[in-house]
């Protein structure tokens, strides 16, 4: 049961979030513009009844990009969260159950990959790959999962010795089920959870590397990406940035305080 | 009551780390929006004193400056290397070549053999005097690296050199070329070094043990990544700079370049590499600074790539070429700062001033076109189909060119609506060399080079393989014959048949639409109020310090 005190931050955290994935999912209903149509004679226009939040240096509705936006990271933040946790499960796992030479191997290439700063390495594997949404993907996965599968293995190292994962050993149940009826299960909520913490620092990563050009290909509207394209603009519509950032902060702030929320929700011992 | 102290504590221990979860994303967020302009406050703080004094000049540069060794490339930057050296002959107005640290030249009867008469009593920045024996050594420092020249024909041609005596040497070569003086006077390969320049190796080839020159300006502080000091040289042979010191400051963000400005640390922002036009435009309308564009110094160039689907049909580029919108392009997305380009090369240039018409703006017509070519409309489909593929043309960029990318998203979306797919690929600028090189475009922005490059070092890079302007030529109905021109007209001698070949190769540029002019790409700079004289040259890499003064 959830304590009351701790009921009233989640049930707010949880519907702001709720509000930004109502965004993402309704975005052609919400959109009071095409967010790609161009029209050079409008550029840089301020509020207006046509354009809630103006116009950018192309002519572009911003409020509509805002919100083709909020799909892009969103959506992306979401396919990385899974896949990394499928990666780290099944890396975190194999390793810390099967151990010996495999745990060994495994770990010394986290190891390997720990020891490089994220972001630079992200954006080394971008830039090799080319830009682009899927290249992006691929690179923030390769530097979040090995974090992750480092913990699972350390859960799992503590699990294994557990009573009744030793009492299946003795009764003869296959590894695999061992793994998937009394390792998984456990391990699974607490990489959730974890992710969740996380998942504000993936949304971040995807903003910083379409600002640096890399990341989602023009014209898809993202808020990194947008910050990227006023840049210039800053002395003379300095709104132009403004806006795309405040929405990053809000949303990074959002995601953080919706990890935080859960996670005393539900995991009391860790306080 | 241990309880309560206890909840207490736990309840601030989390609003403190809450805080610190908000102070730590709102500083990333930060970080994100200003990204690089955090570095470079403390070398502003360093250098605040200088600005202030009345015989220092103080300017931005978006890179430092490198090792100025005047036989290399990158990261050696041109502009620097052009204040330290000096070529034998320099490039004046109209194309025409000058006397520089040769007074005299003459040209053999066959154009092979080139015989330099040196300027007596120039003195080199450690004092010692330029000689034939030292130019001799510079040339030949070039040619043992020739495998980082080779683009250069006015390297790769040579075949000796020779000292005649202390003020006269001598450059035999291979073949005749008639740029060979034009090419002399770029800023690098071919400039002097002085003798203790050399480093103990001989080879120029990996490192230079100082920058030591001719030219008008002595380095006399250099700090990697922070700031470098000119010195004037007071024993130059020509005119001499009106300034005493230039400070260069090395500031890679354009907004932070213009906060400096603003804060008086720095007296001059000059060049488009350094303003985006907006920036510039913004600064002008302020009213409190001089602010200036030059005449047309090269070619915003689209460049077409005849060798892949489905730019290698003729139909499909005539078509792109009626769809450049350059009035509005030049108006909104430039400015105004840059002028509608009416040919690839200004007219201003040698052997440029040949009509060979340009294509209109005409939707219709290139819809006419497209349709001919077999590229329909079909209810359905949001693109052009020729059968089941549609019209897709891929356009990769380097992701860092705000301007660029401005451009081209607005192409997208207006070339959306006639049928046409336009795929950006925005690449880091390594990997975008290599696309360009591997021809990996359906369009890429290829801007010509300027003075004393163009025209001919551009049309000959067209037919070399690995280069871009190689896919531009090479898929067209003309290829052979244009090589072939390419390769006579460096050649001749005779000035009447140059310029006709040379009309030939423009024509086919033109008729077998190879690139898509855009606008003349300009400098710009903008200055405060201790700035005099003002003013360009024809070079768009070289930054004419020497002609500014201060006001007392």
């Amino acid at each position: 049961m959830i304590k009351r005190n701790k009921r009233l931050p989640l049930i707010i955290s949880s519907s702001l979030v709720g509000l930004l994935v109502i965004m993402a999912l309704f975005e052609p209903l919400l959109m009071p513009n095409d967010p790609y149509a161009t029209n050079i004679a409008m550029k840089l226009q301020g509020y207006s009844a046509a354009y809630p939040l103006g116009t950018d240096h192309l002519g572009r509705c911003i409020l509509s990009r805002l919100i083709a936006g909020a799909k892009v990271s969103l959506l992306t933040t979401f396919s990385i969260l899974i896949v990394t946790i499928i990666i780290s499960l099944a890396v975190g796992i194999t390793a810390g159950y099967i151990g010996g030479l495999v745990d060994t191997v495994l770990m010394r290439l986290c190891d390997i990959l720990l020891a490089l700063p994220n972001f630079i390495f992200a954006l080394v594997i971008v830039g090799t790959l080319g830009g682009g949404l899927f290249n992006m993907f691929i690179g923030i996965v390769c530097v979040t999962w090995v974090w992750y599968a480092r913990l699972i293995r350390n859960m799992v190292l503590s699990l294994k010795e557990a009573q009744y994962v030793k009492y299946a050993q003795v009764t003869g149940v296959s590894r695999l089920n061992i793994a998937r009826v009394h390792i998984l299960p456990f391990v699974f909520p607490q990489i959730l959870l974890l992710k969740l913490i996380g998942l504000g620092s993936t949304i971040l990563l995807i903003s910083e590397l379409s600002f640096l050009g890399l990341g989602v290909t023009a014209p898809m509207a993202e808020w990194g990406m947008m910050i990227s394209d006023s840049k210039t603009y800053l002395l003379s519509n300095p709104m132009l940035m403004f806006i795309p950032g405040v929405m990053i902060s809000l949303t990074v702030l959002i995601f953080n305080w919706f990890g935080d929320t859960v996670r005393n929700a539900l995991d009391p011992k860790t306080l | 009551m241990v309880r309560d102290v206890a909840e207490k504590k736990r309840w601030m221990s989390e609003g403190l780390r809450k805080l610190a979860v908000f102070v730590i994303v709102s500083c990333l967020v930060l970080l994100t929006a200003a990204c690089g302009s955090g570095e470079t406050s403390e070398q502003q703080a360093a250098n605040t004193e200088t600005a202030a004094n009345t015989e220092t000049l103080t300017l931005s540069w978006p890179l430092d400056l490198g090792p100025i060794n005047p036989h290399l490339y990158a990261p050696s930057e041109m502009f620097a290397q052009a204040m330290v050296y000096d070529s034998l002959v320099s490039y004046g107005d109209n194309g025409e070549i000058q006397p520089a640290l040769a007074k005299e030249w003459q040209v053999s009867e066959d154009g092979k053999s080139y015989t330099f008469t040196l300027r007596e009593g120039v003195m080199y920045s450690d004092g010692s005097t330029l000689s034939a024996e030292n130019v001799k050594r510079n040339v030949e420092a070039v040619l043992q690296n020739m495998d980082r020249h080779s683009w250069l024909e006015a390297v790769s041609i040579i075949e000796k050199v020779e000292v005649i005596d202390d003020l006269t040497v001598k450059i035999d070569l291979k073949e005749t070329y008639y740029p060979f003086l034009q090419e002399l006077t770029l800023i690098r390969p071919l400039r002097m070094l002085g003798d203790k320049g050399f480093p103990a190796s001989g080879s120029t080839a990996e490192e230079i043990s100082a920058p030591i020159g001719t030219g008008p300006w002595i380095l006399t502080d250099h700090v990697q990544g922070s700031h470098a000091e000119f010195t004037r040289n007071d024993n130059y042979w020509g005119d001499k700079p009106k300034i005493k010191k230039v400070v260069i400051k090395f500031i890679p963000d354009s907004q932070t370049r213009i906060m400096a400005l603003e804060k008086g640390e720095i007296d001059l922002i000059f060049g488009s590499g350094q303003l985006a036009p907006v920036e510039y435009q913004t600064l002008q309308q302020k009213g409190q600074y001089q602010a200036m564009i030059s005449g047309p110094l090269s070619t915003r160039v689209l460049a077409i790539n005849s060798t892949i689907a489905p730019t290698n049909e003729k139909e499909v580029r005539l078509a792109l070429q009626h769809l450049m919108d350059r009035k509005t392009i030049v108006e909104h997305l430039l400015n105004g700062l840059e002028e509608e380009a009416q040919s690839l090369f200004s007219p201003g240039f040698p052997y440029s001033d040949i009509k060979v018409g340009l294509y209109e703006y005409n939707i219709e017509e290139a819809k006419r076109l497209l349709d001919h070519a077999g590229w329909k409309v079909v209810d359905g489909k949001p693109f052009r189909m020729k059968g089941d593929q549609a019209l897709q043309v891929t356009i990769p960029y380097r992701s860092t060119d705000v301007v660029h990318k401005g451009l081209l998203e607005y192409l997208q979306s207006a070339w959306r609506e006639i049928g046409i797919d336009v795929q950006l690929q925005a690449e880091e600028s390594q990997m975008y060399t290599q696309m360009a090189r591997e021809g990996e475009f359906n369009l890429t922005f290829n801007d010509t080079w300027g003075v004393p490059y163009d025209p001919h070092m551009f049309i000959r890079t067209m037919i070399g393989e690995n280069q871009l302007g190689y896919y531009v030529q090479k898929g067209t109905a003309i290829s052979s014959s244009f090589t072939a021109n390419v390769e006579k007209v460096i050649r001749t001698t005779d000035e009447n048949e140059r310029r006709a070949l040379y009309e030939s190769i423009l024509r086919g540029i033109h008729e077998e639409a190879m690139f898509i002019p855009i606008s003349y790409r300009t400098n710009y700079l903008v200055a405060n109020d201790r700035v005099k004289g003002l003013q360009f040259t024809p070079h768009q890499y070289e930054v004419p310090l020497s002609l500014y003064e201060l006001k007392e």
